[in-house]
């Protein structure tokens, strides 16, 4: 671990997010300050300037795949998504007549380029919490999830002009039923069990939404957004690899479990599988259970706050991590359906099945963000306890710690790239 | 080397010692992304989400840190990557010769003989660069980003393996103590050369306290010219007994058989038995000795020779002593084994041994080194490697690859990784690589050797290499990248991109390759490079995309006219013949080309006032069904000056005819509503005024249309056949 460049001064107020491009030479910042930034590292000295910067309120931002062009989009409190691309010639006159319809589109200019708003999606009733756009190979389609529990899957109508984004989706993450519910004709397919849990699964999260929202008054401290939004965790991550068609892992509010929601133009959307790390995933309304008995202290329904999924890099199995409140990272392995048990299987459709293989409390304190390397051998997670953390997994196939950063003073100020070691002792 | 379970802090701190606590119920909290280019990693201080409410929190300066979990290479130790990684392609070249040939000829001798070497050549390698790194860190202090004891530790390391796992074919059931003591002597040199110019240089050697112990460690060593040199000295020593015995031991020192210098081991073995019959009479003489003349007044020189005799004839616990006396570690008793008490250890049974002198005498954990050596010695490869995998990812991942091709390590995968032991340390040094992306060529090479997650691994890092593209101009270069930059504009392929389709090509990688022409295409349309987009475009086959380059093009008509679109086309306009020659070429794509090279072509005509020609351009792109319907409408407006031109009737009849047919559908489909279909682009090119404007326009056509068709009658009494022969002599 060695320090190796840094931004002394990157916004007025606290970042909301930092966001690499595909190739990681550019950076897309957004902060309090009601501005974005895109910075430009020089690869002779590793400096990073400002290439961009312009005024916009936003939360988190997400790059396309460059064989779009280079397109930004960006989620913000204010309940819209926008969509910038940079265009490369300052005295272009081009006024996007066919673009970003309500009228003049808000430039960004700075030096050579410029950042031109080129759409705005308003369908979110509530904070959008994450933006990301599908793998490339499903052309320029986006992500979006907000507060509303609501995953809003946009396709890019016309790639030209950035204008035009279908709500090809749009899905209420917390009542999606499961593969078996989702339309009439696969409910023969299901299992009895499997729909009664998925019935309950729904269900308890509604019950754990209420118990959430009649707590609301009572929680002292809390002004401003409201504990709902404070509380709940909304975060969205697809999976990378082709062969499986559209699907994307989603987690939202307070409910503690991830779903992998398969896209489909055929049919609606459905559940493939919840990660759920309590005791019985599938026993859930034990959990509804324990939310209702806890009624007097403090309930302790915890929120995850991210989830990233590994690119699968020919691995038979997927990772996926997820991050939460209860200050755990947590890695799954999950394994889509097999093809054959799609034939033999009486009946059954075909399933897909996790566990966790990892699970870790270091951070001892909510995990905020979790996020793998571009091999998907290198986990991050960046925890309240104010230290990033890095994870990789042994010849044994265990996952370990592989080192930590922080932003505390040193004991030994003196050097601080090479001081290492001491401070581990607080692991 | 070894980053594991470090915690690195960030400079300058935001935190003061033990506040970290105060820094998140601020509302604060620290967040990091994780960069595509190398093993480095954004980290920042974020707002909590989790927080009471989100707002500004006032001014202050708000840092981003940049760290990485690996050090970028050096220059020498990017020479270093670079140079074995040419022996690693040769033994790559030969496992997969093998894969070809069968598992019996990778373990023919011919096989083995070229692993040996290529073994060697590791081990010299990192000689090489231990001498030099060695060299040059004493003349710049620092400079170096591993120091050379870091290579001289690679060095031993692969030495030893080399020795023990990799002997030459028909040598692996051999005694293998000589071959030891060699590597032992040449790696941990003792004792040192200066005690023994120091000791040389003396009258009287034996009245030095060193005397004894340099004696004995070089007998122990089996530095058979040291020992009978300062043997030699003892012959003006006052003690007659000391003297002759000296004189009778010198040449049984000498006279040590080694393997080397017998045709056969039953000779070695034989001449091994005689000699040690020397030695026990040399014992008896030396039991002999009078206890009053055991002591010179300086030393007890009888204990000593009787140690160097009890070495000499391989008694354990004398070893162990004199070796824990001198200070040597579980090396070189393991080693003095082979050589004096088990003069025909052979390497399987090495581990026994090493196993019972580490019982007493354990490697130290602190030093990885030595933990590496221990697990050689104790038949361990696995271990080894998980060792030098925390020593350096390098010697892991090649002593994993040789490990492999002698079959010392377990070939399938691990059921849950779905890697074999090679390919995870193999990986484990391409993440290394990737830290440095310039090594992108070296890291992919590792990957593609790594199976099907290899292969996958290395696509990602493929497609993630900066294809530098927008260098041109926008940042200053050196002369070089400059020519490349020149070439790629004069649509060569060049630089990275070339290089990266050569890898693809190499690995049959096409999905990758089409992934990066079609970035590329994106790339030169940002840039208005419209023909490199377009040949990209369909290198990559990526038939849509070419279409929305020469939507680009079109674009260009409507933002910057005509003069704009004649230059931008005449840069695609070489691409339609090839595209036209090429099978796979989707239709309706390369239709829209032709369109707008036709279009450009008419505008031209229409530049150079050669109107006849334009016009009659402006029709048959209407009667060949070129134009898209939602150019009909620019198209009809472009009619309507050559309709008024006063001169000539530039339209034949039937030609008006068809202006007349197309405005009337327009017209009418924006009755019917799909208006947006048919003047979008005329909208467009028009600037503000939108539908109505639009229609108004059309209505000018439709007017100018009326009076062609009056002025035709007019010239024309004889109706449309004499316009169309008027027509005719016109051309």
């Amino acid at each position: 671990m060695i320090q190796t460049g840094l931004i002394q001064s990157a916004h007025n107020d606290l970042l909301t997010d930092v966001a690499y491009d595909f190739y990681g030479l550019r950076l897309a910042t957004c902060s309090l300050d009601q501005r974005i930034k895109v910075w430009q590292v020089d690869e002779s000295n590793g400096n990073w300037n400002v290439e961009d910067d312009w005024k916009a309120s936003m939360l988190e931002d997400a790059w396309a795949h460059p064989e779009f062009g280079t397109i930004l989009a960006s989620a913000s409190f204010d309940r819209t998504v926008k969509i910038w691309e940079q265009t490369s010639f300052a005295s272009t006159t081009d006024s996007q007549t066919n673009g970003a319809g309500a009228g003049s589109p808000q430039a960004a200019s700075c030096g050579s380029s410029r950042w031109v708003e080129r759409a705005v999606l308003v369908d979110a009733r509530g904070t959008v919490r994450a933006v990301e756009f599908a793998p490339h190979h499903f052309g320029l389609k986006l992500a979006t999830v907000s507060s509303d529990n609501r995953v809003r899957i946009y396709k890019c109508l016309e790639q030209s002009s950035l204008a035009t984004w279908q709500l090809s989706e749009e899905v209420d993450v917390s009542t999606l039923p499961s593969a078996s519910l989702s339309s009439s004709y696969s409910v023969a397919f299901a299992t009895p069990t499997q729909t009664s849990a998925t019935l309950e699964g729904a269900s308890a999260t509604l019950v754990a939404q209420a118990l959430q929202q009649s707590q609301n008054p009572a929680t002292q401290g809390r002004p401003g957004m409201g504990n709902r939004e404070a509380d709940g965790g909304w975060c969205i991550s697809w999976c990378k690899d082709r062969y499986w068609g559209e699907i994307i892992a989603a987690g939202c509010g307070v409910s503690g479990a991830i779903k992998i929601i398969q896209l489909s133009p055929s049919r609606r959307p459905i559940t493939l599988l919840t990660l759920d790390p309590s005791p019985s995933p599938v026993g859930l309304p034990t959990e509804a259970g324990t939310l209702l008995a806890s009624d007097g202290d403090t309930p302790t329904p915890f929120a995850i706050t991210s989830v990233a999924w590994a690119p699968s890099c020919g691995r038979s199995y997927h990772l996926i991590a997820t991050g939460g409140r209860d200050g755990h990272v947590r890695i799954w392995r999950v394994k889509p359906a097999e093809d054959e048990a799609d034939v033999e299987g009486e009946g059954g459709d075909p399933k897909w099945s996790a566990n966790v293989v990892a699970d870790f409390d270091h951070h001892k304190s909510a995990v905020g963000r979790v996020e793998w390397n571009i091999t998907g051998t290198v986990l991050s997670s960046a925890g309240n306890d104010g230290r990033v953390r890095l994870w990789k997994a042994t010849i044994g196939n265990v996952w370990r710690t592989a080192g930590s950063i922080g932003v505390e003073q040193s004991e030994d100020t003196q050097d601080a790239d090479v001081n290492m070691g001491e401070n581990a002792i607080a692991e | 080397m070894s980053s594991i379970d470090h915690h690195l802090n960030l400079f300058p701190p935001l935190i003061q010692v033990g506040h970290a606590e105060q820094f998140i119920q601020s509302g604060k909290t620290l967040l990091s992304a994780q960069s595509p280019l190398n093993q480095s990693y954004a980290v920042f201080p974020s707002a909590r989400k989790d927080a009471s409410s989100i707002k500004a929190s006032g001014v202050e300066e708000q840092p981003i840190f940049f760290a990485s979990s690996e050090t970028s290479p050096s220059a020498e130790r990017r020479l270093f990557i670079g140079d074995t990684s040419i022996i690693f392609a040769a033994l790559q070249n030969l496992t997969n010769t093998a894969q070809s040939r069968g598992q019996e000829w990778l373990h023919s001798q011919e096989t083995h003989n070229v692993i040996r070497k290529l073994t060697l050549d590791y081990v010299n390698f990192t000689r090489e660069c231990w001498i030099h790194t060695s060299q040059t860190s004493v003349q710049s202090q620092g400079s170096s980003q591993f120091s050379g004891d870091h290579y001289r530790s690679l060095y031993t390391c692969l030495a030893l393996f080399a020795v023990l796992y990799v002997p030459e074919y028909g040598y692996e059931d051999a005694p293998v103590g000589d071959d030891l003591m060699e590597w032992l002597n040449v790696h941990f040199i003792e004792p040192s050369t200066e005690e023994g110019d120091y000791l040389s240089g003396l009258d009287r050697p034996w009245e030095d306290e060193t005397f004894w112990p340099y004696l004995v460690r070089v007998t122990l060593r089996g530095l058979s010219k040291a020992a009978t040199f300062f043997l030699a000295t003892l012959s003006i020593h006052p003690s007659d007994n000391l003297r002759r015995l000296a004189q009778r031991l010198s040449p049984l020192v000498q006279s040590q058989p080694h393997l080397q210098s017998f045709e056969a081991e039953r000779d070695f073995a034989y001449a091994s038995h005689r000699w040690k019959d020397k030695v026990k009479a040399l014992r008896i003489e030396l039991d002999s000795v009078s206890e009053s003349d055991r002591h010179d007044g300086i030393e007890n020189w009888w204990d000593r020779l009787s140690d160097i005799v009890g070495i000499l004839e391989g008694r354990n616990e004398v070893i162990r002593r004199v070796c824990e006396d001198l200070g040597a570690d579980w090396r070189e008793i393991s080693v003095s084994w082979g050589v004096f008490a088990d003069a025909r250890l052979r390497r399987q049974d090495l581990p026994e041994v090493a196993s019972q002198v580490l019982d007493d005498m354990p490697q130290d954990p602190t030093n990885l080194e030595d933990m590496v050596h221990a697990a050689l010695f104790s038949g361990d490869p696995a271990k080894a490697l998980s060792h030098a995998a925390q020593l350096d990812p390098w010697l892991a991942a090649h002593m994993a690859d040789l490990m492999q091709a002698l079959s010392l390590i377990e070939k399938d995968a691990n059921e849950d990784s779905g890697l074999s032991i090679r390919d995870f340390y193999v990986l484990g040094y391409a993440q290394y690589l990737h830290a440095d992306p310039a090594l992108w060529r070296i890291t992919v090479a590792y990957m593609f050797s790594c199976g099907e997650t290899g292969v996958r691994s290395a696509d990602e890092v493929l497609m993630h290499v900066p294809l530098k593209l927008r260098s041109v101009g926008s940042i200053l270069h050196g002369q070089g990248e400059q020519n490349g930059a020149d070439n790629l504009k004069s649509g060569d392929l060049a630089g990275v991109v070339k290089d990266i389709n050569a890898t693809c090509y190499e690995y049959q990688r096409e999905e990758v390759r089409r992934t990066i022409c079609r970035i590329a295409a994106q790339t030169f349309v940002q840039e208005k490079e419209y023909g490199l987009a377009l040949s990209y475009s369909s290198s990559a086959e990526d038939w849509p995309g070419l279409g929305r380059v020469v939507d680009r093009v079109l674009q260009e008509y409507i933002n910057a006219g005509p003069a704009q679109f004649i230059r931008y086309v005449a840069g695609i306009a070489p691409s339609l013949q090839a595209l036209r020659m090429q099978s796979g070429a989707q239709g309706i794509f390369v239709h829209r080309l032709m369109f707008a090279v036709r279009y450009a072509e008419f505008h031209q005509r229409l530049g150079n006032q050669d109107l006849q020609d334009a016009a009659w351009d402006l029709v048959s792109m209407f009667q060949d069904g070129l134009s898209p319907k939602s150019w009909w409408a620019v198209l009809l407006c472009d009619s309507q000056q050559l309709l008024q031109h006063d001169a000539t009737l530039l339209f034949p009849y039937a030609g008006a005819c068809v202006l007349l047919q197309h405005l009337e559908e327009v017209i009418a489909r924006t009755d019917q509503g799909s208006g947006d279909e048919h003047l979008r682009v005329l909208i467009a090119k028009l600037g503000s005024g939108g539908t109505t404007e639009a229609l108004h326009a059309l209505q000018g056509v439709r007017l100018s249309l009326a009076k062609y068709f009056a002025r035709c009658t007019m010239i024309g009494t004889g109706g449309k056949q004499i316009l169309e022969r008027k027509f005719i002599a016109a051309m």
